[in-house]
């Protein structure tokens, strides 16, 4: 199995509360998962997890093959310029301009001129057309505009995985499409990912598998063919929403 | 609990901070940003209160003193107390107040932002971008603070003296840079550096533990600024009588 993302035996506990009892999955190159389930049934931490901002309790977090739940911040750094994180509110450094913001992670990890900096910030903001909005800071642009730059700065160190945290949640129609747009183009280009949200349409546009988070388990898994084939299993019936 | 709590995050953070500020990259624009943000933009406070100080201080000691014969004394003894004393407390507090407010609401509103957790996302070191300008900003600009407050603080008794009490201004500048030394300029000085790094490195802490909710920052913020006060009314106490016994040991 030539899975990048596996995640075996996870927990993790919150107080005397057991959010994850046995959560096991995995993420094979290229592929997009998505990982859904009820409000607070963790799936952020999860996520979180997958970057090293949370430890489990127990259980290993397999990327590709070196178990990274040990590892110290320092350790964790080559494996956190693979992995772009996309945070739900955009987590833009608001003291900073979108263009600084944009090239922050290339001024700490890469040696280039201001001029590279430069050119790589206005290409990828043309990308997500955010064309004009180098000047500006964060409080100056819209709920969209920020996901798009938080999105753009994800992928300014070109990651092999992303991990996308409620993309669109509060998003107008047409910036949902944008972002979808976006996913689907990331992941034609190799890029694996790994997508938490509770919009079903964007998963099912952009996703492969699902998995589907229910008591501290993953409870169902499968790809997109097989879901729309099982209408009574518990997640198709989460989808539909009928518990 | 709390205080066990507070003073094992506290001994954390600086042993990161001292760790981080030694290896890897140092991030001097930071810095100078945090100089201006910390040191110049508290200057008027701190003027503001030197001058406030240093006049009372001069006017009081004057009335007091003039029952006895004894307004002469003024000079020095408004330039003692304040290189001593008032002139690194009151600038320290003031410094707390402003400085540890801001420094723990804007870090704690960083991480529920989520902003924290970006920097650390990107691979960086949230301790070397947050922390690190920080705490060395209040090291460069609070001893400078000081020095500025005891020139103003002296500057307006002297004024006061002139003014207020007829003492010739001549007189007063004479007594006041004959009558003092030194050491009594370094006992209070050398304190800032103390306070500095207490009032910064709290701060920075009580931000950094902000959980979740603008509720929470406003919680830290009290917290950094009532601890940082705290820390540097005690703190002198013991940095006073620390110097004193040096003093002592040094005139021996």
């Amino acid at each position: 199995m030539d899975a990048i993302i596996e995640v075996k035996g996870f927990q993790k506990s919150f107080g005397n509360k057991m959010i994850h009892k046995d959560v096991t999955f995995y993420v094979k190159k290229g592929e997009c998962l998505c990982l859904i389930g009820g409000s607070g049934v963790g799936k952020s931490v999860i996520l979180r997890s997958l970057i090293g901002l949370e430890k489990p309790d127990a259980g290993r977090i397999e990327i590709h093959g070196t178990d990274i739940v040990p590892l110290s911040e320092k350790e964790l750094i080559p494996f956190r310029k693979k992995t772009a994180y996309i945070f739900q509110g955009g987590a833009l450094f608001d003291s900073l301009s979108v263009f600084e913001n944009l090239a922050f992670p290339l001024r700490e990890h890469l040696k280039l001129s201001s001029k590279e900096i430069r050119e790589r910030v206005l290409f990828h903001l043309a990308e997500f057309g955010l064309h004009g909005t180098e000047k500006l800071y964060p409080n100056q642009l819209s709920g969209g505009m920020q996901k798009r730059v938080g999105l753009a700065r994800g992928i300014m160190l070109e990651p092999e995985v992303i991990l996308y945290d409620e993309p669109t949640a509060g998003l107008d129609p047409s910036n949902t499409k944008k972002i979808q747009e976006h996913i689907l183009t990331l992941k034609a280009k190799g890029v694996t990912s790994i997508l938490v949200t509770h919009d079903m349409p964007t998963a099912f546009a952009v996703a492969d598998k699902m998995a589907f988070l229910f008591e501290g388990r993953i409870a169902a898994q499968g790809t997109m063919e097989q879901l729309e084939k099982e209408t009574n299993s518990l997640m198709s019936r989460f989808i539909a929403g009928e518990f | 609990m709390n205080f066990f709590l507070f003073f094992a995050g506290f001994t954390d953070l600086t042993i990161q901070f001292f760790r981080d500020t030694f290896k890897g990259r140092f991030y001097l624009r930071l810095l100078l940003i945090q100089i201006y943000s910390v040191g110049i933009k508290s200057a008027p406070l701190v003027i503001l209160t030197a001058v406030s100080t240093g006049s009372v201080m001069a006017l009081q000691f004057g009335l007091g003193l003039e029952k006895f014969g004894g307004k002469l004394y003024v000079p020095k003894l408004v330039g003692i107390t304040v290189l001593r004393e008032m002139g690194p407390v009151f600038t320290s507090l003031m410094f707390a107040a402003r400085v540890g407010a801001g420094m723990a609401s804007e870090i704690g509103s960083m991480k529920v932002t989520q902003q924290i957790d970006a920097l650390r996302a990107l691979g960086t070191s949230p301790i070397k971008q947050i922390v690190v300008p920080r705490v060395i900003a209040c090291f460069i600009a609070l001893p400078l603070l000081c020095i500025v407050a005891n020139i103003v603080s002296n500057g307006g008794a002297l004024l006061v003296g002139a003014t207020e009490l007829n003492i010739d201004s001549d007189f007063y500048f004479l007594k006041l840079t004959t009558g003092l030394d030194l050491y009594d300029f370094f006992s209070g000085f050398l304190k800032s550096f103390f306070f500095a790094f207490f009032i910064s490195i709290s701060s920075c802490y009580f931000g950094l533990n902000v959980k979740t909710g603008t509720q929470e920052v406003g919680i830290a913020t009290t917290k950094a600024v009532v601890t940082s006060s705290v820390f540097v009314l005690v703190g002198d106490y013991v940095l006073t009588k620390a110097f004193w016994m040096v003093e002592k040991w040094m005139l021996s």
